[in-house]
């Protein structure tokens, strides 16, 4: 397991909590203000999972697609998200760590060799590929990059996955592995507490690894549910309508950083247990 | 006519990869959410068993000969023969008229087959497709409201806002259009956000408009499609005694180059040619000349294979006249039969598309779809070149060009 993943998860414990997960799409809406938002998240998340804007991504709703546009728009490229990560890193006291969430095709164009690297060089602690299929040539070789460097794989299971394709997903993931708590893109419904508890019993037959459960985390009392039953609880859509929201109100920077946390504060209590 | 059964002679291997052996490069694949990979392995399963089900084969067979008419004229044309000097000089010209289909182009063969094989295998009752000139929203739409399945389109609202007589008939055949307000807001964006609403709705089927997206779409596509090559290697036959020496299609996502070439890949008499649309020119960067532009190896909705994109792996926008070719991709089996050679590849400009368009009308009493022209265009170059009398070419006139007729007149009347 990667040893910022043990960290967190240890300290969860003794707290009694589970580990509350921000995702924000890198640079939305710029640089600066995304660097500002994910230090004072830092603050209260155990994990911050930073999107790879992919201006054709097949899985995202439109609010995280309308987020990616922002961001590819102020000039987002995976160098610089990777750089974003560093900075924010250097900048925070905390043991927070970082997720990037992308897709396959700037993994493969940055060169996948390339891709680990920097994410070692930034302080990434664990990547998520939304399309990487188990059985491609090229998740074989994320997977073995990244275990190589201790850094996590974090697979997405899918109510509709079978043991099958569980089985094939868990062998890669090493310190979490991610619910998708009802089929359809992220923040289109609510949370599938029954979808959830079917999965997590599914998973735990063959495995002990941590839980981390997203898809449909709107409300404070979505996170004390789903709290319960996870490892990690995942928030994203909403927090990405907040930064929009935010930022049409002109706030930026700081500003912006704490109009987003002060949303951001209120749900991450729901984590104690 | 006696249509000869289906052959598989370029199978991707179980994980739907076309290999060139030569470079070890992959082409095809499946690259999407965990979400969608029940749905994908529903549909592959559901692939193999109807091509084994004689019955299911038989009964599409009958649909595809009575509604589509997929049996069209083989038409010679001593016209576009006399523009490039004749018989004599460079042979005959052989036109296959898909454009006299029901719904005017080749798109309703894979689309009612798909729609046949979602109604009667996997037992859906919604498809969900994606569109761009609405060319293959017009077919779906058609096939769900005879085959009586519901119809969902997503169209990008850039394209949405374009007068379209295909979108008019779409919704007249029933189908839900959905706009989409997404990146770019044209057929990329529509075709990501039909995949996000599969993802949604599993028990619906999602019919892909070409040869394109995860495995097993683009050999299912193909598979369904290549009746009408199997057609006309019979009818040239008939006609000349022999294999043409020339195949040429146009080449956007790639399904009617498929369809026309599939039969006479492994017929090395054959030169097949794939045209790409120059849009303003290559060097303009303005165009969706995939393959003649070289552009590079990338993961694009589900598959891998060359895509119009920049060094971040952002997918740039195609920029073509011809709706029917705006895209930034090709399908995995064409890139792969261009990386080995056996297809090569030419591209056309806009204006040499537009200038063919009004050649077609006035010399030949032929209204072609826009798409169509940029092939005539590059084969007449070609076989001019080739100055063979001895050669039998074949041409694949994809469409009808009643949609380009407004567009068409306004060039007519400011070029002449």
């Amino acid at each position: 397991m990667n040893k910022t993943f043990q960290k967190i998860f240890a300290k969860a414990k003794a707290e009694n909590r589970s580990c509350f997960v921000a995702f924000v799409t890198g640079m939305d809406p710029d640089y600066e203000s995304s660097k500002q938002i994910l230090i004072e998240l830092s603050k209260y998340c155990s994990v911050l999972e930073v999107g790879v804007s992919f201006n054709t991504s097949t899985s995202d709703s439109s609010i995280i697609m309308s987020a990616n546009d922002r961001a590819i728009k102020s000039g987002a490229r995976t160098e610089k998200i990777f750089q974003l990560i560093k900075e924010v890193k250097s900048e925070i006291t905390s043991d927070t760590a970082f997720v990037t969430m992308g897709y396959l095709n700037q993994i493969h164009v940055y060169g996948i060799d390339k891709y680990i690297k920097d994410c070692k060089k930034s302080g990434v602690d664990g990547c998520i590929v939304v399309d990487s299929n188990n059985e491609s040539p090229e998740d074989e070789l994320i997977f073995k990059g990244l275990t190589k460097n201790d850094i996590a794989f974090i697979k997405l299971i899918a109510p509709t996955n079978d043991s099958a394709y569980i089985k094939q997903s868990l062998k890669k993931c090493s310190s979490w592995v991610y619910i998708v708590s009802y089929a359809g893109v992220t923040g289109s419904k609510d949370v599938n507490l029954e979808n959830v508890k079917k999965l997590t019993k599914m998973i735990r037959k063959q495995s002990n690894i941590p839980i981390g459960v997203g898809f449909g985390v709107k409300t404070l009392e979505d996170v004390k549910k789903v709290s319960k039953l996870a490892d990690l609880v995942v928030c994203g859509s909403n927090i990405v309508e907040r930064i929009k929201e935010g930022s049409q109100n002109g706030l930026s920077g700081q500003n912006l950083a704490h109009f987003v946390s002060e949303y951001v504060i209120n749900l991450a209590k729901g984590v104690k247990h | 006519m006696k249509i000869p059964p289906f052959k598989e002679i370029n199978p991707p291997d179980q994980l739907g990869y076309w290999t060139n052996k030569k470079t070890g490069e992959k082409y095809g694949g499946q690259y999407i959410s965990p979400l969608l990979i029940p749905n994908l392995k529903k549909v592959e399963e559901g692939f193999k068993k109807a091509m084994k089900n004689k019955k299911f084969l038989a009964g599409l067979e009958e649909q595809l000969i009575n509604h589509i008419g997929i049996v069209t004229p083989l038409l010679r044309s001593k016209e576009l023969e006399d523009i490039v000097g004749g018989e004599k000089k460079i042979g005959k010209i052989f036109l296959k008229r898909t454009d006299l289909h029901h719904d005017s182009s080749h798109k309703p063969v894979s689309a009612f087959s798909s729609v046949y094989f979602a109604k009667h295998i996997l037992k859906a009752k919604k498809i969900i497709t994606e569109t761009g000139a609405s060319m293959n929203a017009r077919a779906v739409a058609s096939a769900c409201a005879k085959l009586g399945l519901e119809c969902e389109v997503h169209i990008g609202a850039v394209d949405s806002e374009k007068v379209s007589l295909n979108k008019d008939i779409t919704e007249l055949y029933g189908a839900k259009i959905i706009e989409c307000h997404d990146s770019t807001k044209t057929l990329l964006p529509a075709m990501a956000a039909a995949l996000r609403s599969w993802q949604n709705d599993p028990t619906a089927m999602y019919v892909v408009g070409s040869v394109c997206g995860p495995h097993p779409y683009p050999l299912m596509v193909r598979t369904f499609a290549s009746i009408v090559g199997r057609i006309t290697k019979i009818q040239m036959k008939n006609l000349t005694g022999r294999l043409p020496s020339t195949v040429f299609a146009v080449c956007g996502g790639g399904s009617n180059l498929n369809m026309i070439s599939y039969p006479y890949y492994r017929e090395k008499s054959v030169s097949i040619f794939g045209i790409e649309s120059a849009g303003k020119g290559i060097s303009s960067g303005k165009h969706a000349a995939t393959l003649t532009s070289n552009a590079p190896i990338g993961i694009l909705l589900g598959a891998r294979s060359n895509v119009l994109m920049n060094d971040d792996g952002q997918i740039d926008e195609s920029a073509t006249e011809a709706s029917g070719l705006d895209f930034s991709g090709t399908g995995p089996e064409i890139c792969y039969m261009h990386s080995i050679g056996r297809i090569k590849f030419r591209a056309t400009t806009d204006k040499e598309a537009q200038e063919t368009f009004l050649m077609m009308c006035r010399r030949t009493g032929i209204l072609p779809a826009i798409e169509a022209c940029y092939v005539i265009h590059a084969a007449l170059k070609e076989i001019k070149k080739r100055k063979n009398p001895k050669e039998n070419h074949l041409i694949h006139l994809c469409g009808s060009g009643e949609s380009n007729v407004t567009r068409m007149l306004k060039y007519k009347r400011e070029n002449e």
